[in-house]
């Protein structure tokens, strides 16, 4: 049977498999705080010891606050960053600390470790796992107790094997438009359930045009449309993300050649099937922004806030709660919707160039009177590479915060947060209510659409604000 | 983990789509280190009048419940069958959500639509905590969610053995079908650690290391 990318990836971490589940090799494992305590406590309890300590790796990144990592005033915060740097002391586990220079959101240290390798399997406590599928690596999210499964065993059972979803993207992205653009617009395609139970392949000529960062920020949200994990094939560009730039747990020399001609068998044969399939074009494309409490509940910028009767995979009654929660009215057009805060970062867009697309659009402008923006790298080291470009002067000379390394704004769970009803415009990757603080009211857009929110103090069409350059 | 045989209670249902693990607990609860606690923190922002969530620091103490909220109805109290819209779970990979659900007293959740009803992570976090999730097609998921709309006070059993879901309601007992896949039946049926079993397979997985690739071995930093 020919294979898929995905089928390749999962029959070689095969340990052991019966007719009711698999036994899967985990040949990754990262760690943050959040989601760690308790399995750790549960080794404990169990008197059970990590098995290979040297393929798990930690960093702090939910807690952390960014206006100064090192003042964790709130009491639980600090309890529970304390509580990873014991943990890993105490079990032997590599920890990215603050002010370590690698520290970061985990999905973003991990590939800019070089933990991120094609062909491999990772998890992490984490739904945004998803985002080292852009190396060709099989890569998803875990619960606690699975967390406690590998850190004991290296192993994961995984029930019945995953679908396939195969997800095309034709033509190429006009100028304005961002990898955010397509994810938004595939979830808005498929449902936030859409892709439950199955792996998502990306392909096709936009995507082969994608850096890794871009490639990062699609299969970040491959959880949105639910999917198990995003998988995108080496090419390339993704093998130069190892050859020119030094990583430092990359396989080097020889082993890195060996590596490499591993990678390049890692590809779906032309004739093997995905269970599911759809194609979206990116050519087509106009800037996306979510209006609703989930990510499928996209519309164009040039859009309106739909009628609720008329919102694709939600119920009239489903979508009436999100529109009242969101304080929105159907028929308004979202050009005239004002911000109060905007927010650049996460894992899904706290990469570096990110930053530089959002700086683009500051360059000469300011922020608008009475939005709050801030710009968060998502590591220590797209901070220090952000201030060599100059980036960060960009930010400030606008009138933009810029903060350091962390989850920041995206969750509400460090002093970044909404106040209720206040509104943002977020490069983040959830429009959940109260995802960004109770009551906060989420609207996710790409950093050039933050950044043309921030300085225009609505959303606006990023597209305009480019042509005045011209 | 306790074993799940059989169960009879009362049923509630939240006929509400795509409910994610922030609604279902949001994020400053996750602050806990603990792995406890965390029944009165279910649907915390929704449950409660405003301002009547607990800190996350005290998680017993709490405002006036909010009357509005479907699992505040008088039907709902007590009850230890959940039954709720297709994509339940969806979002966050947080295993707080299941402690939340399972520690509010709730076995098992009833979500809508064979392979649609619950989200991929969450149903894994339920079975290692041995809240069963059932996915039933939309047609049975309707005669339930209806029994517990027209009904009062109405009551199911779940038996694992045998696979069936009994809906009590209005002095009948209707018996639907239940699809659970057989390795998880098995571990909940016998309450079975994950990791002990695995760790029996130690020589598989050394097995499986003997032949990984050097370039998989992470280089020294």
């Amino acid at each position: 049977m020919p294979e898929t990318l995905f089928e390749k990836v999962w029959n070689r971490h095969v340990v052991e498999a019966n007719d009711a589940a698999t036994l899967l090799y985990i040949d990754r494992h990262l760690i943050h705080e959040v989601t760690s305590p308790q399995a750790f406590d549960g080794l404990r309890l169990a008197k059970r010891k990590v098995r290979r300590p040297e393929l798990s790796f930690a960093t702090v990144d939910h807690n952390v606050p960014t206006e100064n990592q090192l003042d964790i005033r709130e009491p639980m915060s600090r309890r529970q960053v304390e509580a990873l740097r014991a943990n890993c002391k105490e079990f032997g586990v590599t920890l990215y600390d603050i002010k370590s220079g690698r520290q970061g959101i985990v999905h973003v240290i991990g590939p800019e470790l070089g933990l991120t390798l094609p062909g491999t399997t990772i998890c992490c406590g984490d739904s945004h796992t998803s985002t080292h599928g852009a190396f060709g690596a099989l890569a998803f999210g875990i619960g606690t107790s699975e967390v406690e499964h590998i850190l004991a065993t290296q192993t994961l059972w995984q029930g019945r094997r995953p679908a396939t979803y195969g997800v095309e993207v034709t033509g190429s992205l006009a100028p304005g438009l961002e990898p955010k653009d397509i994810i938004l617009a595939i979830i808005r395609a498929i449902g936030t359930g859409g892709a439950t139970g199955h792996v998502i392949e990306y392909y096709g000529p936009a995507i082969r045009a994608l850096s890794m960062e871009g490639r990062m920020t699609i299969c970040n949200m491959s959880i949105e449309g639910g999917a198990r994990a995003g998988l995108i094939a080496p090419d390339d560009i993704t093998i130069e993300y190892y050859t020119k730039v030094d990583r430092p747990y990359a396989p080097k020399g020889k082993e890195l050649d060996a590596a490499i001609a591993d990678w390049r068998t890692l590809k779906t044969e032309d004739a093997a099937a995905f269970d599911k399939h759809v194609t979206v074009d990116a050519s087509s494309l106009v800037p996306q922004v979510t209006w609703g409490t989930n990510p499928a509940m996209t519309i164009d910028v040039t859009g309106t806030i739909p009628d609720p009767g008329n919102v694709p995979f939600s119920s009239r009654q489903d979508a009436e709660r999100a529109l009242e929660y969101m304080g929105l009215k159907p028929g308004t057009p979202v050009s005239d919707i004002p911000v109060d805060i905007v927010f650049i970062g996460s894992c899904t867009n706290g990469r570096i160039e990110d930053l530089r697309s959002a700086a683009a659009v500051f360059k000469g402008r300011r922020v608008a009177q009475g939005v709050r923006t801030l710009v968060v790298p998502g590591s220590e080291q797209v901070k220090n590479q952000a201030q060599a470009e100059g980036l960060d002067r960009v930010f400030t000379e606008a009138g933009a915060e810029w903060r350091e390394a962390g989850c920041s704004m995206c969750l509400a769970m460090n002093p970044d947060k909404l106040t209720p009803q206040q509104r943002s415009a977020s490069t983040s990757n959830r429009n959940f209510e109260g995802r960004q603080g109770p009551g906060g009211r989420t609207h996710l857009v790409s950093p050039a659409m933050a950044a043309a929110a921030a300085v225009t103090g609505k959303f606006t069409d990023v597209r305009k604000l480019l042509a005045e350059r011209v | 983990m306790e074993p799940f045989v059989s169960h009879r209670g009362r049923v509630a249902l939240l006929d509400w789509s795509d409910v994610n693990t922030d609604l279902i607990i949001p994020a400053r609860y996750l602050k806990r280190i603990e792995r406890t606690g965390y029944g009165p923190l279910l649907f915390a922002d929704k449950r409660y009048v405003d301002g009547g969530a607990p800190a996350p620091d005290a998680p017993e103490t709490h405002g006036a419940e909010n009357p509005d909220f479907p699992l505040n109805s008088p039907e709902a109290k007590g009850s230890t069958l959940l039954v709720v819209g297709p994509n339940f779970g969806c979002g966050s990979s947080r295993e707080h959500a299941v402690w939340a659900v399972a520690q509010a007293g709730y076995r098992a959740v009833i979500a809508k639509g064979k392979d649609e009803g619950f989200a991929d992570i969450f149903e894994g976090n339920a079975y290692n905590n041995g809240l069963l999730p059932i996915e039933l097609p939309p047609a049975d998921w309707e005669v339930v969610a209806d029994g517990v709309r027209n009904g009062k006070n109405v009551e199911a059993t779940v038996d694992l053995q045998n696979l069936t879901l009994t809906l009590h309601a209005n002095g009948s007992d209707k018996v639907i079908k239940i699809d659970v896949p057989e390795g998880q039946r098995n571990r909940l049926l016998k309450g079975l650690d994950a990791i002990g079993e695995t760790l029996q397979l130690d020589s598989k997985i050394s097995e499986h290391e003997a032949k990984l690739a050097a370039w998989l071995t992470p280089a020294v930093a």
